[in-house]
């Protein structure tokens, strides 16, 4: 808690002092004339300023912030295209359920929605916003702000986490608050509860079932050591989203990976008479198919209501928090025998997926071999819209959640490296790896320079080069459409990281890759990595 | 079978788009299959905002729209700002954006790129937004969006193509094009009224603003028949020769041009929005007239906004005046005196530094356009540049502001005039913003100079902190070493040592078929 030495005299200062009280310790943006005030209260606060070179960096940023501290990411823009610039980040945690603060201001109350041409105007700002958050709200006075920023944190504590947008036009912003509301802290930690009957009833289902499956999503982060306890009492195969990667150990012989894109999952899911979904939207993003082939029954545990029923009926829908559920069930269930076919099936499953991989995946998962050789504990790695990405997706086996941070439902280009400077300073002490492609990386590669800015400790940018917008030339090929701009002229990377003071690395084989990453992971700094694709010989 | 996808581009070219900017995602390349059969250029952006400020830069130099092509979700929302900044500088621009099957769409399922309601967000930054529900709207559409263009204060028009519709049979949608509704004429009476009042006036003074930049010919003559000194807004510059002795060659926000406003008994305003962003650059509201005002605009609405009219005459600017200068008759009336008092006032006001930076392009390249941004030299040349024509200028330093417009906005201008020099200006923080799309240049070939203002920081914002009371936070940024930059795009790179220098550099620029990086760094030409 702050403590209010001198009276705070304009709303945006109160403001700042609220953030703080509410925990949060870092913010990304841009400053501009319209949102001064907004910066005013900075230096004499304990949060830290995070100067990004977009906003759409900002919001990237923000977003692993989220995805590695489970706090909400905060981010502060000026009116008009700062806002329309972080547009797409909040998009892109709107779909993958991130908490999200984007605070910007709007032009002065008087002049909104009459067109009269100011400077950064838009029509209605909270409009663009409005489909893409949890809720966008203007602030009218200064005293609605603690109102606003306490719903915020009911929806980021309570709720299915989504962004929040609040702006505040300028002459709001720079008003004299009327009290001083800068420590009135609002929390509603409450999560909705399951209700016991329903529980004893999934209880019932899972105790009779003879093969059920556990599914597992990024809503089911911090579930998961009942759900391990679960899975172990029933000898029940967890699979998980890519947003719920780490769930399980990978070593754990009840892991089935997030590997419900393959098609040796999909057998095995043909065949359970019972799935157990927890924390998961079971979206098509995650499936590479339109719903999957689930024969049997299905319970669903999800924060949201309109969950329970998407895509697939559910047997039961449980509306309730997933750590909460997934420990009542625990208690609901006794250890049965165990199975031990079950646990050669997953071997076998995930033997077969390996079998089956194309030679370009093998390639990418020869990288992330490397990749993962390396790594160091507790490690993360933040992925753009790469073929190798979504090689990873299910190919590389995160040890932990909160490891793998992909741009799954919105699947934004240029997510990457931003992302993995948020995570990084949300989590220092964590080593961090970006793996993007030449396309995407150039979406966001002016970021670089906030990297080097504000990251002292091992910070890797993987990058992965085929010199094409892979796949989309691949899309292209397999639909007998010209390939048009998917072909691009691309810049000397490693002399670009260069120009952005980034120790840099060109290695021409797996072998160079596995040095270059192991001095690259000692290295206090930002490190950048070019592999090229034609470096890699998975024939050797 | 000729898809929706298909038939779609045979449109765009059938109306005259010459240039398309797209980065091809799963959701679009049914656009693209097409796309071969047409004479159509297409340009891949490294960035979809590259791609919307493409499109920019080609339709001020031209007054046509370029189209831009993006994925649904993130590609739509990254090309949102570029229309803002379009929007608010009435840009024509035609934005197709892909967006999921209709029969998924609100479902909230989670698909690919899902957006909730995706045409919502896109409409804020559009003059009009439509999705599409079926291929035989398509001509109806694509008329509408013409009209819009040619007939309307122009802008942005945003069309979203949900997937299934794209990739939909398309054969038995007629392909005649509908005719392209006329520009608004002034209603006759109005226009004896604004003579009458003008033929009277002792001290007339016109505003020009960017709605006004295709009657150059005929402002120039009202002006010289009226002898009424001429104001320029940014999209205005270059309507009079820079010569001109009716020329007010600043900006409308300075003391002197607002003098010249109070002391005008009437004031004629040409397709000007009268807004904070040309007229009250300084933000301190002291905008006003002494007589009475004409107003031509092409926008009823906008003839409601700002200042009040006494005679509001919605036409198009060029109609209007055309029809306007048989009716005025020929008088003297002090106005090169009165243009050359309010010049005298304003040179102590302008920055001889600056004035001589800004004057090097057209001596380096005469005629040539320039593309600015929001950058220290920008905001001086809002007073202390002047173009040498019509569409020779842009600047996001107004209207919606936007940064790393100057870039790949000068970009799309040399596609759209491949034989005219183009200089685009920017400042160290802008360029951060999209210089990505240096690569898009290379690729495609284009030759454009760029001038780096440099000072490390955000200049205009440390100032602003400075004014507000408070010690600059987030202002002196890290910069990247943009001569290597350059490099490792393949750019040939400069750090221009002085004017003549700079000089040197920009004619040396037009030499080679990529962008030229010229660096200048503040404190070598501007002394503190
Ligand atoms: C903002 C945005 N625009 C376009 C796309 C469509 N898209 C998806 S993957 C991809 C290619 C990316 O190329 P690269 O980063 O080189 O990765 P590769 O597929 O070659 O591994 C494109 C263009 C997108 N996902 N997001
Ligand atoms: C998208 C966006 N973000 C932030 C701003 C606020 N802003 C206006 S000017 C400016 C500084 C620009 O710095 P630079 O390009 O280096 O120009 P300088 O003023 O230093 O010449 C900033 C951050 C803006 N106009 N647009
Ligand atoms: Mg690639």
């Amino acid at each position: 808690m702050v403590e209010n030495s001198k009276a705070v005299a304009s709303c945006g200062e109160a403001l700042v002092k609220l953030l703080e009280a509410y925990g949060v310790d870092t913010v990304f943006g841009i400053p501009g004339v319209h949102t001064l005030e907004l910066y005013r209260g900075l230096p004499s606060s304990n949060v830290r300023h995070v100067l990004t070179r977009h906003e759409q960096g900002a919001g990237f940023m923000a977003d692993g912030y989220a995805r590695v501290s489970g706090k909400p990411g905060v981010a502060f823009v000026i009116t008009g295209p700062g806002l329309t610039n972080i547009s797409t980040a909040i998009g892109q945690a709107y779909s993958d359920s991130i908490p999200m603060l984007v605070i910007s201001s709007v032009n002065e109350t008087n002049t909104l929605g009459k067109g009269w041409g100011r400077l950064h105007e838009t029509k209605n700002q909270r409009a663009i916003t409005e489909p893409l958050t949890a809720f966008s709200a203007t602030a009218y006075r200064a005293e609605d702000i603690p109102d606003l920023i306490a719903r915020a944190f009911a929806v980021f504590n309570s709720e299915r986490p989504r962004p929040v947008h609040l702006e505040i036009p300028m002459d709001v912003l720079a008003s004299p608050v009327a009290y001083d509301w800068s420590n009135e802290l609002r929390i509603a930690r409450s999560r909705p509860q399951a209700e016991p009957k329903l529980i004893s009833a999934a209880a019932d289902l899972l105790k009779a079932s003879k093969r059920p499956v556990i599914i597992a999503g990024g809503g089911a982060l911090d579930a998961a050591e009942s759900l391990l306890a679960i899975a172990e009492k029933l000898t029940a195969p967890v699979f998980t989203t890519v947003a719920g990667k780490g769930i399980v150990s990978p070593q754990h012989e009840l892991h089935g990976g997030a590997n419900l894109c393959m098609s040796p999952a999909w057998d095995y899911l043909e065949q359970a008479d019972l799935v157990l979904a927890i924390g998961t939207e079971l979206a098509d993003t995650d499936m590479w198919r339109d719903t999957l082939p689930i024969k049997g029954d299905i319970i669903r545990i999800d924060i949201d209501a309109r969950k329970l029923n998407d895509l697939y009926p559910a047997k039961i829908g449980i509306l309730a928090d997933a750590m909460g559920a997934a420990h009542q069930l625990n208690q609901a269930i006794d250890s049965l025998e165990t199975k031990p076919s079950v646990v050669a099936d997953v071997a076998n499953l995930k033997n077969g997926i390996l079998q089956e991989q194309a030679e370009l995946q093998q390639k990418h998962l020869a990288v992330l071999a490397c990749v993962k050789n390396h790594l160091p504990a507790e490690g993360f790695i933040a992925t753009d819209m790469t073929q190798i990405s979504y090689t990873g997706n299910y190919g590389f086996e995160s040890e932990g959640t909160r490891s793998w941070l992909h741009p799954t439902g919105f699947g934004t280009l240029g997510y990457g490296l931003p992302a993995g400077i948020g995570a990084k300073i949300a989590a220092p002490e964590r080593a961090g790896l970006v793996l993007a492609g030449d396309g995407g990386f150039l979406y966001t590669l002016q970021e670089l320079a906030t990297a080097v800015e504000e990251i002292h400790t091992p910070f890797v940018v993987l990058l992965w080069n085929n010199d094409s917008l892979g796949q989309i030339r691949d899309d292209m090929i397999a639909m007998d459409i010209p390939t048009v701009g998917v072909s691009p002229v691309n810049p000397n990377y490693t002399m670009l990281a260069k120009a952005f003071s980034c120790q840099t690395y060109k290695p021409q084989s797996l072998d160079e890759l596995e040095s270059c990453l192991e001095e690259a992971f000692k290295y206090m700094g930002v490190s950048f990595i070019e592999m090229h694709d034609s470096s890699v010989d998975i024939a050797q | 079978m000729a898809t929706c996808g298909e038939i779609l581009v045979k449109l765009m070219e059938a109306y005259g788009i010459e240039c398309a900017f797209g980065i091809p995602g799963t959701h679009t390349i049914e656009l693209y299959r097409g796309l071969p059969q047409t004479n159509i250029r297409h340009v891949t952006p490294r960035h979809e905002q590259g791609a919307g400020f493409m499109a920019d830069g080609y339709a001020r130099l031209t007054g046509k729209p370029a189209a831009c092509m993006t994925v649904s979700g993130p590609g739509a929302l990254n090309i949102a700002t570029a229309m803002g900044q379009a929007l608010q500088d009435s840009v024509p621009m035609l934005v197709i954006s892909a967006d999921n099957n209709t029969f998924e769409k609100g479902l909230g399922e989670g698909r690919l790129h899902e957006t909730r309601n995706l045409q919502a967000a896109m409409a804020e930054c559009s003059v009009w937004s439509h999705t599409l529900a079926r291929a035989d709207e398509l001509p109806k559409v694509m008329a509408r969006a013409f009209a819009i263009f040619n007939s309307e204060r122009p802008g942005p028009v945003h069309i979203s193509m949900p997937l299934n519709v794209t990739t939909s049979n398309a054969d038995h949608v007629p392909m005649d094009l509908w005719a392209i509704p006329s520009r608004p004429a002034a209603a006759p009476a109005q226009l004896q009224q604004a003579a009458d009042l003008l033929n009277e006036s002792q001290r007339p003074v016109i505003a020009l603003g960017g709605g006004a930049a295709d009657a150059a010919e005929w402002v120039r003559a009202l002006a010289e028949k009226l002898d009424a000194p001429v104001s320029l807004t940014h999209n205005a510059k270059g309507i009079l020769p820079v010569d001109h002795s009716l020329h007010v060659d600043t900006s409308p926000s300075y003391q002197p041009v607002r003098d010249l406003y109070l002391d005008a008994d009437v004031v004629l305003g040409i397709g000007t929005e009268f807004s904070e962003s040309d007229y009250d650059f300084f933000f301190n509201g002291e905008f006003a007239l002494g007589g009475k005002l004409i107003r031509i605009d092409i926008d009823a609405t906008q003839l409601t906004r700002n200042v009040r009219p006494d005679i509001a005459i919605r036409a198009d600017a060029q109609l209007a005046t055309e029809a306007l200068l048989p009716l005025i008759n020929e008088s003297r009336r002090n106005g090169s005196q009165r243009t050359a008092q309010v010049k005298e006032l304003l040179a102590p006001l302008n920055h001889p530094g600056y004035q001589a930076f800004l004057d090097a392009f057209q001596v380096a390249l005469p005629g040539a356009a320039v593309i600015g941004d929001s950058t220290q030299p920008a905001y001086f040349g809002a007073a202390q540049y002047h173009a040498p024509a019509p569409r020779r200028f842009a600047s996001a330093a107004t209207g919606y502001g936007t940064l790393g417009y100057a870039l790949p906005a000068a970009f799309g201008a040399k596609l759209a005039k491949p034989d005219l020099p183009v200089i685009s200006l920017i400042g160290d923080g802008g360029l951060q913003f999209t210089i990505n799309e240096l690569s898009t240049a290379i690729e495609a070939k284009i030759s454009v100079a760029v001038v780096v203002w440099n000072n490390e920081r955000y200049e205009m914002i440390a100032q602003n902190f400075v004014d507000a009371g408070m010690e600059p936070i987030a202002c002196d940024i890290y910069t990247p070493n943009f001569l290597k930059i350059a490099e490792g795009y393949g750019c040939p790179a400069h750090r221009a040592e002085s004017i003549e220098h700079l000089i040197e550099l920009l004619r040396q620029a037009q030499k080679v078929d990529v962008p030229t990086i010229i660096e200048v760094r503040e404190q070598d030409f501007i002394q503190a």
